[in-house]
């Protein structure tokens, strides 16, 4: 009931034009493949500036954050948060096998072992989101549940090696243990990550979200998780491309984050009933 | 300097002292921003027709919102220290006097982005329930919020510090907790988010948000959604939460977190002591723990840590049956209507 | 390449664990949002976040336990004695909160007589509710479902730290996501409240333990071969 009225709402919301210029989004399928292509094909070049494989992050979470919203959608039993950790821990999982795996059937910086670990994230998604779906089991009913998840498998593995890869500057087993998880970056990483796939939906949840303005969200995120990281590999030092590259990569997500941060609260405030400076509630009939 | 047992045992205590301050400023930070559990109550209010003035902070659940913030602020915190502590290495404190703050300021500082998207998000999707955004109450709330959240940010940290130095700081670097510090920050965000969640919000969701309801009754599903609006004097913002939900809500909830830093702490100690791990470590103890080291003496500590931790718990379980016993003879039946 | 009984136990306990994090999962009285109204029986948060403050504080004396002890056992045990601890703290203050901050009493909503201790529940329930606090039974339920919980938890990082030579810092990691995988599943089944074992939902638990044993087989396969590729076990 509560779906069928928000599907009218979103029509009704097509027809009005959105307000907003920002057209980015296509259908959800469309946005999966491109998202997916765009962010293992950055994954398997490591070699390339922070600044692309940061391009690829961004994608990976707006195709993670969109995941997430079209399986919340239907109501879950528990927390929206929930599913999103669920996707970054597989994303943790995947990450390890997909760097075990990276030394193998590498051409120079070219690292196409990785997407194992992806494929692989893949396959738990769904065998998760069939017993969750399935009516012999747990009977969640949650139409294309099944491919949510294993989206959300594939899109978090994609993420979390992209940031691996962002940090330590290489695919190296040895050095991202030394470099991310034994000096406990793996932590933020997670956390935020997470926050990157249910915060949009979790925050923009209600009758009147639209699909426009929640998936700008994850965008302003990911800026945030930038500006960290680059800070993070200036530190560590570990860019073949010198300190151009991890200043490079804070000022572009000082400019992402500024961009979507502001035009995220200024559409809300657009959006909404009313903006107003002050005021009181209306009083009890 | 030698390993002094005594000074292992005092750290415990002070590391207990700021879990207890972590957790009671935990929750009233989620009180203020209505945060977590009770905030599905704010999120009904407009459904119902009841449009208020609260801050809808709905980051997620405590645990992950909280893991963000100490993990974030370990993250920088690890990071400044890693260029500072060469710059000093006599005194290494000095590096974490500088870092700590600092990292717990720039986390409180994503801790307010977050809870503006939050807010504005959740408000603008409800627009057919007429709920408008109060501009003095989205900007009003955010440095409650932020200074809140800095200060169990900054118990976290210190905390985690402390404890990924706990060794160094009692005399031997040999017995520093194994995880980095920013582990040990997300893992203590993780729990002192589910305890605020699970013990805190109790006295605001129960208590506070439904003041104009009979105290003594759980609140019934009619109540749902009709949140009380008027404060003592005026619309009651979310900021009128704090001051009621400090008197016990929350010293309750740090109450909580310290007695579980305590008992998990001071067991895993006294079993070493008991043990005869402690007070002389064995001479091939390597700087950089691995797994594959044992000694009988430490076997010998982890049992007595297992008994201990046992004892404890059967006695938790006669502690609640008594309690419950008591409590129940005391107030009796469900009187009313 | 051969496949040394390290890298089957490898897979055996990350199965173990994932299936009594999914167990321990519906054994503990969850009462969500409701709970924090006093409308339900339960700690008032939802299921995966209070198993995941259990295990990692599980997690966290484990891992102190691991570095002067390797044996599983040791390990494992002190993971989940740390857990159970917390839980039953935040139940007892769960009730104590209850008990002065709301004047409600600890009492079941599903059943008129405590299993256990046999006291009346139902003369002490406010109407149209579905009980409040953490009574007797509960308590035990919960205490159980702890102690599993960080026992599956800390099995599964002595397993990933001891057999498939991962460092701390990674163990922890992975070992926290394959267990959140699992209480995820738990938490769909539960869907809501549960006060622990006898709640009538504990009866669709086998459903979901069938689901978290393919996941975990398939997670223990996964940390299995990376630990091939990254040069046989220990």
């Amino acid at each position: 009931m509560a779906a069928a009225e928000e599907k009218k709402a979103e029509e009704k919301k097509v027809e009005e034009k959105p307000k907003v210029e920002f057209k980015f989004p296509p259908n959800e399928t469309q946005l999966g493949i491109i998202a997916g292509i765009i962010a293992a094909l950055i994954t398997i070049f490591t070699g390339l500036p922070a600044v692309i494989k940061a391009v690829g992050m961004i994608f990976a979470f707006v195709w993670c954050a969109d995941s997430v919203r079209k399986t919340s959608k239907y109501g879950l039993g528990t927390g929206v948060p929930s599913i999103g950790v669920m996707g970054t821990g597989y994303g943790v999982v995947g990450a390890l096998m997909g760097l075990a795996f990276a030394r193998f059937g590498n051409i120079g910086q070219f690292y196409p072992g990785v997407l194992v670990g992806v494929v692989f994230m893949g396959l738990i998604g769904l065998v998760s989101g069939f017993f969750s779906n399935s009516e012999k089991y747990i009977a969640l009913k949650i139409p294309r549940l099944e491919r949510a998840m294993m989206e959300l498998g594939m899109a978090g593995t994609l993420a979390l090696l992209l940031e691996i890869s962002i940090v330590t500057g290489s695919l190296n087993f040895d050095a991202v243990v030394t470099r991310v998880m034994e000096t406990g970056v793996i932590a933020f990483m997670f956390i935020l990550s997470g926050m990157a796939m249910f915060h949009p939906y979790n925050a923009c949840l209600g009758p009147d979200e639209r699909r426009e303005r929640t998936l700008m969200v994850p965008v302003e995120i990911s800026g945030l998780l930038c500006i960290i990281l680059g800070f993070a590999l200036l530190i560590l030092g570990t860019s073949p491309w010198g300190p151009w590259d991890p200043a490079l990569l804070i000022v572009f997500g000082v400019v992402i984050w500024v961009v979507f941060y502001t035009r995220f609260i200024k559409t809300c405030m657009k959006e909404c009933y009313a903006t107003v400076g002050t005021g009181l509630i209306k009083t009890i009939e | 300097m030698p390993l002094e047992v005594v000074l292992l045992f005092a750290w415990t205590l002070v590391i207990v002292f700021l879990a207890f301050l972590a957790c009671h400023f935990e929750d009233n930070e989620s009180d203020i921003g209505s945060q977590s559990n009770p905030n599905s109550q704010v999120q009904l209010a407009p459904q119902v027709g009841q449009v208020h003035r609260f801050f809808n902070k709905a980051i997620s659940g405590e645990p992950l919102s909280n893991a963000l913030y100490q993990g974030t602020a370990g993250m920088i915190a690890w990071m400044l220290l890693y260029k500072l502590e060469p710059l000093v290495p006599d005194a290494k404190w000095k590096a974490a006097v500088v870092a700590i703050p600092l990292a717990v300021g720039a986390s409180a500082l994503i801790h307010m982005i977050f809870a503006t998207t939050a807010h504005c998000g959740r408000i603008a999707a409800q627009k057919r329930f007429e709920q408008p955004i109060y501009l003095d109450v989205f900007y009003g709330h955010l440095i409650p919020i932020a200074t809140h959240g800095f200060l169990t940010t900054f118990s976290i940290v210190s905390i985690a510090y402390i404890q990924s130095n706990l060794g160094a700081l009692a005399g031997d670097p040999r017995l520093n907790h194994p995880f980095a510090l920013p582990l040990l920050a997300f893992i203590w965000g993780i729990t002192v988010g589910s305890i605020g969640s699970s013990t805190g919000d109790v006295h605001y969701g129960t208590e506070r948000e439904f003041q104009d309801r009979p105290f003594g009754e759980g609140k019934r599903v009619i109540y749902h959604g009709r949140i009380t609006r008027y404060a003592d004097c005026g619309i009651r913002t979310s900021k009128d939460i704090s001051p009621f939900c400090a008197k016990f809500g929350s010293p309750a909830t740090g109450l909580t977190f310290g007695l579980i830093i305590l008992l998990e702490n001071w067991r895993t100690l006294i079993g070493m002591k008991l043990g005869g791990y402690l007070p002389v470590l064995p001479a091939n103890l390597p700087l950089v723990p691995t797994v594959h080291f044992a000694t009988a003496e430490g076997n010998m500590a982890a049992v007595w840590g297992i008994i201990l931790g046992l004892i404890i718990i059967a006695a938790w379980i006669v502690g609640n049956m008594i309690f419950v016993k008591w409590i129940r003879a005391k107030c009796g039946p469900f009187v009313g209507a | 390449m051969t496949i040394e009984p390290e890298l089957i136990w490898i897979v055996v306990y990350v199965t173990i664990g994932g299936m009594l994090g999914c167990l321990g999962a519906h054994l503990l009285p969850v009462g969500g949002a409701p709970a924090a109204m006093g409308t339900a029986t339960g700690i008032a948060t939802g299921t995966v976040q209070i198993m995941l403050g259990a295990v990692v504080t599980g997690l966290f004396t484990a891992a102190t336990v691991s570095s002067f002890s390797n044996n599983i056992w040791l390990v494992s045990l002190a993971g989940a004695v740390g857990a159970t601890i917390m839980i039953q703290v935040v139940m007892f203050m769960a009730n104590v909160l209850y008990a002065f901050g709301c004047g409600v009493v600890p009492v079941s909503g599903r059943v008129a007589v405590d299993p256990i201790t046999k006291a009346p529940q139902t003369a002490y329930k406010t109407p149209q509710t579905d009980g409040h606090g953490v009574p007797d039974v509960v308590f035990i339920s919960g205490t159980v479902g702890g102690f599993m919980g960080g026992f599956g938890g800390a099995l599964m990082y002595f397993a990933l730290l001891f057999y498939a030579n991962f460092m701390y810092g990674t163990a922890v990691i992975a070992a926290l996501s394959i267990f959140v995988a699992n209480a995820i599943l738990a938490a769909y089944n539960i869907r809501g409240t549960t006060e622990g074992y006898w709640d009538p939902k504990f009866k669709k638990m086998p459903k979901a333990l069938i689901g978290s044993f393919c996941v975990s087989v398939l997670a223990g396969i996964v940390v299995m071969l990376a630990t091939i590729a990254l040069g046989g076990g220990a």
